[in-house]
């Protein structure tokens, strides 16, 4: 099974309210460790601007390029559900291995804390949240309902199948669990 | 990670169910994760989709709010310089025994007029509000003075009244999916709220195929996802734009002249002003395109398809209004809903700013009253029903003449002089306008107390500074702010930090050292049991809220409507029975009462006129660009600046297009200065085209901070804007002329 997320990047406003409550949930402090992010993206000339936010979470991906740079094998992908996650204690932390797992993967997902040799920790689609059958913080915390998870399966019947949105690009060789309704 | 399947974390934590009490736009249910007396986490609410209210950042961040380490959490007293900053920890005995004593020299030398009570927004439940309780314990102490009007929609009050006679304009807002096209003037509720889901509603009216405008001076966040057009617009010429779509309705016969015989009186006169036949200029889409920057083709169109689209919604939120003339435009546009019989019916709207609900809404919150009126502000003439400003100005002063009054007392013209001042709910001296005067006027005021949670800049020039509760640390009851239709219920969390207390309590304490006669301050000991009494009070909770266990268990009471609430629906169905209150018992596009006042800058029929500080002014030789200051989003005013999870997802920042950036030298993320003759300030810059040539934008509440040469480096965009208010009593904070440089550029 594979879960992952949905995306109506056409009602997202950059609130970040997801951020926060992602924050709150997993107790990170303000600073560069951030397993939600929000990007920006601002085109055209006054009058005619056009603007996009988009989430970045950890997407869940389905071939994840970090499991096989990690040289300690501490991050893997549960059979039951594709979730990737972290063993951080096992993790050598950035500094010792140059944060590899950071550099393979195209969408930032990996974080680190700003202490020297920060281990990584990253998004993990609210495990604890997720055996206990509720939803990742982020999607309940979305003031716009722009957010849904699923498995994938779910997800595509809902929403279908696009895999493209402004800002974002999909990465055949890690292959993202996330669909979205783009904004054009 | 395996371990995470047992984790004993649930078993443990309790979940109490409560709300803010910020003045925040919106009011959302919160479950707050309580373990060992801490907060560990925050939830929103769990009610099954679509009666869910979702919270927004603000709230999610409530947790390092409260436990912040800037929290006052013990009674200080000042140990330097005003403004400084430096003070030493007291005892509550030793600060109430001090104020106690100051209270009572100021009476018996000055007289109670010179004690001065200054609240704001800043605690907005109805038990534990400092505002409430300390008004009932200076009232028996002999009275107090204070100020009248709101900051941030006092033009839009003033408008409704003039207009409507009411103030609750609003309907509900799943309305607005009946409506067949929105207009969204200075309306961004993806950053103001404007009543919890309000933009969800918006986005499904969006998604059901309604038709969007937004007119702003800037491309907000909410018109990124809502707007099929936006139409920029220059700050303060609303009211003109409004005025020529009025002249194309009236020229191609597009208004709706049944409604307007049969519901309103004055329209001709406004005719006469806007065809030209009173003063020989027609406000054609050209007069008024020279003037707001709109193409005279946007507003055709947009007057056409207006007035076509039945019902429609003309959406005319608080921002234009906070700016000198700022209630023309609110009235405009309630004219312009009424020239298109809008008013009253389902997808329509009454326009008027407020939007607010009566299911719900604040202004009918309850409190402990005074057991009789404040004592200096008996007799006299009554402000009832009147539109007379200055009759309220007899006894009180504007709320953003506060600093003046302090600075000048009556030598300045007002009511009286200040000896003794009580900030309370309030960061006034960063929120209205010119920072810097109002510095100064602090710095000579004989003495100074304020209740806080934070040492903010208002803080920092008190002689006593007392330590709050949080909303955390209190049950007690709040409001929905403008929108219901429900009620909600704080229940305590935690237990208060250090010494804080609330401001109830506080007044209860300071009551036994103070000399109140014969009288005796009633105290609420037991909680609940003034709660319960305090649900019985106002009239909807008490016919709504039949059982208050429930309420309080759930910390909620929803209602439900049978259809969406609609203002004014009553009137307009049976005008027999039911009058507009105003003196004719319609909508009175012409005022007497108004007209009676003999004042040009406060026509009886709505009227664009220029302002001090516009375009035209000759001071924009020197200081060429307007600013705006709109409500953050990421905090509520300056509640919550200290908060870093809010810092650092919206980092304060001017927005200036690229045409006034790049001669300037000016490059995205430089460090610009910002000043005129008040004030100058440091920030960053944010070049964007999100915003319209000429204007620059920094959102209010950045902490005042000034540097030894007096420039403010927090980014307080207060210290550039003017003391001033408008006609009918808007803080004209939106009427502000600057001039930027690139910081290294600047010689001063």
């Amino acid at each position: 099974m594979q879960v992952g997320f949905y995306f109506d990047q056409t009602r997202c406003i950059g609130c970040s309210a997801c951020r926060v409550a992602c924050k709150d949930w997993h107790d990170i402090p303000a600073g560069p460790e951030n397993w939600m992010m929000i990007l920006y993206n601002e085109q055209g000339k006054f009058p005619d601007v056009f603007v996009s936010y988009l989430v970045r979470p950890c997407y869940q991906c389905i071939d994840p390029v970090c499991i096989p740079v990690c040289p300690v094998n501490a991050i893997s992908k549960r059979e039951e559900d594709g979730i990737v996650v972290v063993d951080s204690e096992a993790c050598l932390g950035n500094e010792e291995c140059d944060s590899k797992c950071l550099k393979a993967c195209p969408y930032n997902a990996p974080q680190f804390g700003p202490e020297k040799g920060a281990k990584m920790r990253k998004c993990n689609y609210c495990l604890d949240r997720h055996l206990e059958g509720k939803l990742p913080a982020c999607i309940e915390a979305c003031r716009t309902r722009a957010l849904d998870v699923g498995t994938l399966e779910e997800l595509k019947a809902k929403y279908g199948s696009i895999k493209e949105a402004d800002n974002f690009k999909y990465s055949e060789r890690t292959k993202p669990a996330i669909i979205f309704k783009p904004k054009q | 990670m395996e371990n995470q399947e047992n984790d004993p974390i649930e078993e443990e934590e309790i979940i109490i169910r409560t709300t803010s009490a910020f003045d925040c736009g919106g009011r959302c249910p919160l479950r707050v994760h309580v373990k060992d007396g801490r907060i560990t986490r925050v939830e929103g609410d769990d009610a099954e989709e679509p009666d869910q209210l979702r919270t927004c950042l603000r709230c999610r961040a409530l947790r390092q709010y409260v436990y912040h380490p800037a929290r006052l959490k013990y009674p200080l007293k000042r140990d330097g310089p005003k403004g400084e900053g430096k003070f030493k920890r007291i005892t509550w005995e030793e600060a109430l025994d001090e104020i106690a004593k100051k209270l009572t020299y100021v009476k018996k030398t000055y007289g109670n007029s010179s004690i001065f009570l200054v609240t704001g927004g800043g605690y907005l439940g109805a038990l534990h509000d400092g505002t409430f309780a300390l008004m009932r314990l200076l009232t028996q102490f002999g009275g107090f003075s204070t100020h009248y009007g709101n900051v941030s929609s006092e033009g839009s009050v003033y408008a409704t009244q003039t207009q409507y006679g009411s103030p609750f304009v609003g309907n509900s807002r799943e309305d607005l999916l009946n409506s067949k096209l929105i207009i969204m003037w200075g309306w961004d509720p993806a950053r103001m709220i404007s009543g919890t889901d309000t933009i969800y509603n918006l986005i499904k009216a969006k998604e059901s195929g309604i038709k969007i405008f937004c007119i702003d001076p800037r491309y907000h966040d909410t018109a990124v996802i809502l707007a099929d057009q936006w139409i920029p617009i220059i700050p303060g010429t609303d009211t003109a734009m409004m005025v020529s779509m009025a002249y194309i309705m009236i020229n191609e016969n597009l208004h709706d002249q049944k409604f307007l015989d049969k519901y309103t009186v004055g329209f001709d006169k406004f005719k006469e002003y806007v065809m030209g036949d009173e003063d020989g200029v027609p406000k054609t889409p050209e007069w008024a395109a020279k003037i707001c920057g709109v193409d005279a083709s946007v507003i055709e169109q947009l007057a056409r398809e207006y007035a076509t689209a039945k019902p429609a919604a003309l959406m005319d939120c608080q921002g234009p209004a906070r700016s000198a003339m700022g209630e023309q435009y609110n009235r405009t546009a309630m004219t312009l809903c009424a020239m298109t019989g809008n008013v009253g019916r389902h997808g329509g709207s009454a326009g008027g700013g407020l939007m607010g609900i009566p299911y719900g809404h604040m202004f009918f919150g309850a409190r402990i009253p005074p057991p009789y009126r404040n004592p200096v502000e008996v007799g006299g003439k009554s402000v009832r029903g009147s539109l007379d400003l200055q009759i309220r100005f007899i006894k009180r002063c504007h709320t953003n003449k506060i600093f003046d009054a302090i600075a000048k007392g009556k030598e300045g013209g007002y009511p009286f002089d200040v000896k003794f001042a009580w900030f309370v709910n309030t960061n006034f001296l960063n929120q209205l306008g010119n920072t810097n005067k109002s510095a100064a006027a602090l710095k000579k005021l004989d003495y100074m107390v304020i209740s806080e949670l934070w040492m903010t800049p208002t803080a920092k020039y008190a002689d006593i500074v007392l330590p709050v509760t949080s909303i955390a640390e209190r049950n007690d009851i709040t409001r929905p702010w403008p929108s219901g239709p429900y009620y909600t219920f704080n229940n305590k969390a935690i237990e208060p930090l250090g010494e804080c207390k609330s401001d109830l309590k506080i007044a209860e304490e300071l009551s036994d050292s103070l000399d109140l006669g014969e009288e005796k301050f009633v105290k609420y000991p037991k909680v609940d049991r003034i709660l319960k009494t305090l649900v019985k009070m106002p009239a909807d909770t008490r016919k709504n809220i039949r059982d208050f266990k429930k309420y309080q268990e759930e910390g909620i009471h929803r209602i439900k409507l049978e259809a969406p609430y609609v203002a004014f629906k009553k009137e307009i169905d049976d005008p027999e029975n039911h009058p507009f209150k105003t003196p004719s018992g319609k909508i009175e596009i012409f005022s007497q009462r108004v007209a009676d006042l003999k004042n040009p800058h406060n026509p009886p029929v709505p009227k664009y006129l220029s302002t001090w500080e516009d375009r035209n002014d000759p001071l924009i030789e020197k200081y060429p660009l307007q600013i705006i200051s709109p409500h953050p989003p990421n905090r509520v005013h300056s509640e919550l600046y200290l908060v870093e999870w809010l810092k650092e997802v919206a980092p304060h920042r001017a927005w200036i297009n690229p045409v006034d950036a790049e001669p300037r030298e000016i490059k995205d993320g430089d460090q610009i200065i910002v000043f005129n003759n008040r004030g100058k300030l440091t920030i960053e810059a944010w070049v964007t085209e999100r915003i319209i040539p000429g204007v620059i934008c920094i959102f209010e509440g950045a902490w005042y901070d000034p540097d030894e040469n007096g420039i403010d480096r927090g980014g307080c965009v207060n210290v550039l804007t003017k003391d001033a208010y408008s006609e009918g009593g808007a803080s004209a904070l939106n009427t502000c002329l600057v001039q930027v440089s690139k910081l290294e550029n600047w010689s001063g």
